[in-house]
């Protein structure tokens, strides 16, 4: 890519669809010049290819400057690719389930999909032939360190079981984990040496929080161009960049991944992350708890079996059927996603809250920015003020792919304006007492800002639809009604401050009764979230669905509730 | 953009498939009958399928007979002779006991069942208490799905790409077959075809309820002590009902009343003709696969560029000519070209 200043290509090759920009030097910094996407499948010379000839027709001088203008032209560019796949699977094996547990919720964070037994009291016939699974293509044993009184006495069964495997199947890599993984140890010892598939030591699931392991077992799930991987370094940089607590969560066909980034002055930021198959849109072994909950979201009056029906059309064909209700059925399924993934990773809750929340993925490309903004605000309930992006061009992965850290730098720092869509911020206090106005807000004009890009708030009813209105007022004032959800028309680059009074005491990432704060604007513009945390809705599926489709109606145009 | 280059925006079915590998289950305790290189053909026994499988401790020793000259897991062992016959003492070696490598673990069973193989092909992997896999010698039709059994039989056409097989429709004049029933099938016409001794069926969609009801069967089917012969299911769309496409019901018309083997891992149809030249239709001949128009055929005319649909929803499209009426905007996603 340094070697041409001109103009590279990013591919991300998804499962579902495989996404395509250009970025060209333009003025003196890299900007985005085109992005697209296609059905996995297609060749990403002809996505490519079709951006080339679209820039070519809507700027032609442009194209011309970055020697684009020729047919073709795009098929020699520099390239940064990454690539999912689905998730290869693992069988997890331990003495108990107290064992297990920390070490299948390792092995799922490091992306793989994961069959878990525990020895103790289980069928050793069911035991072996989920050991000996044709899929798995490696098995993690695993002991407490040191072990635990209650596996002391399984482990030499345990060991025995996992060697007989791998004599069976000498291709296939064998994790021991925590007591069993003593550097020549008796467990080690009952493997031969020289079989084709490696054995491996690893710490303990309880060390480090369970991080040194699952950084192991990404290892070992292999590809230096994993997009989820290149995604997780790709936020680390994006934090330094924005010089913001980032959070990326995206949503996938083959899994999900929550990505979270902190950043201090002078210090490189790396990402925590998790990469969980089941926060996939529709997860492997899919059941009728995962339909459930897809139901629980959804805003169209669909059956049971329709929906059903509707999600294993989406399954074979994840590119197909996306406009009409194929688009609130998708954003349905990645809400549902979204809370998985977040249930799958509780560990993040305990880090600092993000100023930023990034929603990825394929999913959302089909719904309008301000929906997307609503989803995240429905589903990641953490209390806050933070700002809501999204990486509508599937650039950041691509860009993650770039090893070095400082090039890597300079390149997102040059695109920053171009990486993500301002879905807008969201405002979402915890701790409110129903039944009376919670206080007042007011919104004015950030230092530096014109009143002229300061409309107005207005006010919603409780649990009602959200409401909005324009107008060119340079400071305005909103009521805060618990459980209600309230709209401000703040537009993509306008700032403003916002003054926050509340009549107790709340939680707003701090807690506090009089707190004032910038905030961005987006395509959502400003979301005053006054509903509960956790969100609670009604049991009632029609009640459900009606007051959904409401909040949904004011953000999703062309969308009647 | 040459027509070529737009044309490759359109998403491909590939009619033949010539790279897959038919998958057979085989846990610990049933027996492989071939070996990697094996050329099987079909109805050749493949595997020995042991039934009411479980553990027993036996002693091991390298020197008695019956034993291994090394036992090994997976290896097989039987009761040394000169003691009691019991033929349930025959299986495989699954682990050493803990502590000591003269007590195993054996897993033995009631009785064996052979397996036949279904595809004629090479064997390319034998994994011991995993799984056995066979390239097949003829292409393939991939499905969207599978369920049921792999299973062989004379290919038949009994509805129109279009049509619904009802229960009546089925008698025992069909078995040995594998039915191609047009667009879609229910659970009790399933049932019906199994009855009467139907090998298989090939359909265009198969709606979640219908599935699960036929999957709930044969469940029963298999866990009786003299199961039914292999049935299986191969759904070649998805769930939403819609017709066979054109080109793939022409190139099943062509093989009508030839063998073909029916695969659940992974879902496919394969023929025995080695090297079937399927009539393609023209490049720019599309589907549209899901969507208001979904089974509707017709000509690709361009790309529309980014186009609004329902919901607002802002989709890359392409000009699409149904029976030579006016094109319309479909998404790419929805279509399918054929190659």
């Amino acid at each position: 890519m340094s070697s041409d200043p001109r103009v590279f290509a990013t591919v991300d090759l998804g499962t579902a669809t495989v996404a395509a920009t250009l970025v060209g030097r333009a003025g003196g910094r890299w900007r985005l010049v085109a992005a697209g996407a296609s059905p996995a499948g297609i060749e990403p010379d002809a996505l490519l290819e079709r951006l080339r000839s679209r820039l070519a027709g809507a700027d032609p001088a442009l194209a011309r400057e970055l020697r684009l203008e020729a047919d073709g032209s795009a098929a020699d560019l520099a390239r940064l690719t990454c690539a999912t796949a689905p998730a290869p699977e693992m069988t997890v094996v331990a003495a108990s389930g107290r064992v297990l547990r920390p070490l299948v919720a390792a092995a799922e964070a490091a992306g793989w999909r994961v069959r878990g037994v525990a020895l103790d009291g289980a069928d050793i016939l069911g035991v072996a032939t989920a050991l000996a699974h044709p899929r798995a293509s490696a098995v993690l044993a695993g002991a407490s360190d040191p072990p635990g009184a209650d596996e002391r006495s399984l482990l030499p069964e345990l060991a025995t079981l996992v060697a007989a495997t791998a004599e069976r199947r000498p291709g296939l890599v064998t994790v021991l984990a925590g007591g069993l993984a003593e550097p020549g140890g008796r467990a080690e010892g009952l493997f031969h040496p020289d079989r084709p598939g490696a054995t491996v030591l690893a710490p303990a699931a309880a060390a480090g929080g369970g991080e040194p392991l699952r950084e192991l077992l990404d290892g070992i799930r292999g590809r230096d161009d994993d997009g989820r991987r290149a995604l997780a370094r790709a936020t680390g940089t994006l934090a330094e960049v924005l010089e913001r607590r980032v959070e990326v969560l995206e949503i996938g066909r083959s899994g999900g991944l929550r990505a979270a980034a902190g950043w201090s002055p002078g210090q490189p930021s790396r990402a925590r992350w998790a990469a969980p198959v089941a926060a996939a849109l529709l997860p492997p072994g899919f059941t009728d708890r995962h339909l459930d909950t897809i139901i629980g979201w959804l805003t169209l009056p669909l059956d049971r079996l329709r929906v059903r029906d509707r999600l294993r059309e989406l399954a074979v064909a994840p590119w197909g059927d996306a406009a009409g209700d194929g688009a609130l059925l998708r954003v349905a399924a990645a809400r549902a996603a979204l809370e998985r993934l977040l249930a799958a990773t509780p560990a993040f809750d305990r880090l600092p809250a993000p100023e930023l929340v990034v929603a990825a993925g394929g999913p959302w490309a089909v719904a309008p920015a301000p929906a997307v903004a609503l989803a995240l605000a429905d589903v990641f309930r953490r209390p806050g003020v933070r700002a809501l992006g999204q990486d509508h061009a599937r650039l950041l992965a691509p860009l993650g792919t770039i090893d070095d850290d400082d090039e890597r730098r300079r390149v997102m720092a040059d695109l920053r304006d171009d990486l993500l869509v301002p879905l807008g911020s969201v405002v979402l206090p915890s701790g409110l007492r129903p039944g009376r106005p919670a206080g007042r807000m007011t919104i004015g004009p950030a230092a530096g800002a014109t009143p002229a890009a300061m409309p107005a708030a207005a006010e919603g009813g409780a649990a009602g639809p959200p409401s909005a209105a324009r107008g060119p007022a340079p400071v305005s004032e909103l009521e805060l009604v618990p459980g209600s959800l309230e709209l401000v028309d703040l537009p993509p680059g306008s700032r403003a401050v916002l003054e926050l009074h509340f009549r107790d005491t709340v939680d707003l990432g701090v807690r506090a009764r009089h707190v004032a704060v910038e905030v961005t604007g987006g395509l959502g513009g400003l979301l005053v979230d006054l509903r509960d945390v956790p969100l609670r809705l009604p049991e009632r599926l029609e009640r459900r669905r009606d007051l959904l489709s409401a909040w949904q109606a004011a953000l999703w145009p062309g969308v009647e509730a | 953009m040459s027509d070529r280059t737009w044309l490759a925006q359109v998403p491909v079915r590939r009619l033949l498939e010539r790279d897959l590998e038919a998958r057979f289950p085989l846990p610990p305790g049933d027996r492989p009958l071939v070996e990697v290189g094996t050329t099987v053909s079909a109805g050749d026994p493949l595997l020995e399928h042991l039934r009411d499988r479980r553990i027993e401790q036996v002693e091991v020793r390298p020197g008695l007979e019956g034993a291994a000259a090394a036992p090994a897991p997976g290896s097989r062992w039987s009761l040394p002779a000169g003691r009691r016959q019991d033929p349930a003492r025959e299986g495989e070696l699954l682990s050493p006991m803990p502590g000591g490598r003269d007590r195993w673990r054996l897993v033995t069973g009631g009785h064996r069942v052979a397996l036949a193989s279904p595809v004629a092909g090479e064997v390319t992997e034998v994994r011991p208490g995993a799984e056995i896999r066979v390239r097949p010698a003829g292409p393939a039709v991939r499905g969207g799905f599978a369920a049921g059994s792999a299973a062989r039989g004379r290919l038949e056409l009994a509805t129109d790409p279009f049509g619904e097989l009802r229960p009546g429709g089925i008698d025992v004049g069909r078995a040995g077959s594998i039915l191609v029933v047009g667009a879609r099938i229910d659970a009790e016409a399933l049932t019906r075809a199994r009855a009467m001794g139907v090998c298989g069926i090939v359909v265009a969609s198969l709606p979640g309820k219908e599935l699960r009801d036929f999957q709930a069967s044969e469940r029963r089917q298999r866990a009786a002590l003299h199961p039914a012969p292999p049935f299986g299911v191969l759904v070649l769309d998805g769930a939403l009902r819609r017709p066979i496409p054109g080109p793939l019901t022409r190139l099943l018309e062509d093989h009508a009343g030839q063998p073909v083997s029916l695969l659940v891992d992974p879902p496919a149809l394969v023929f025995e003709d080695a090297d079937p030249e399927p009539a393609l239709p023209e490049p720019a001949w599309v589907r549209i696969r899901s969507g208001p128009n979904a089974g509707a055929e017709g000509r690709v005319l361009g790309l529309a560029g980014p186009r609004r649909f329902a919901a607002n929803v802002v989709l890359e499209a392409a000009w699409v000519s149904i029976d030579g009426e006016p094109p319309v905007d479909v998404p790419l996603g929805d279509l399918e070209r054929f190659a």
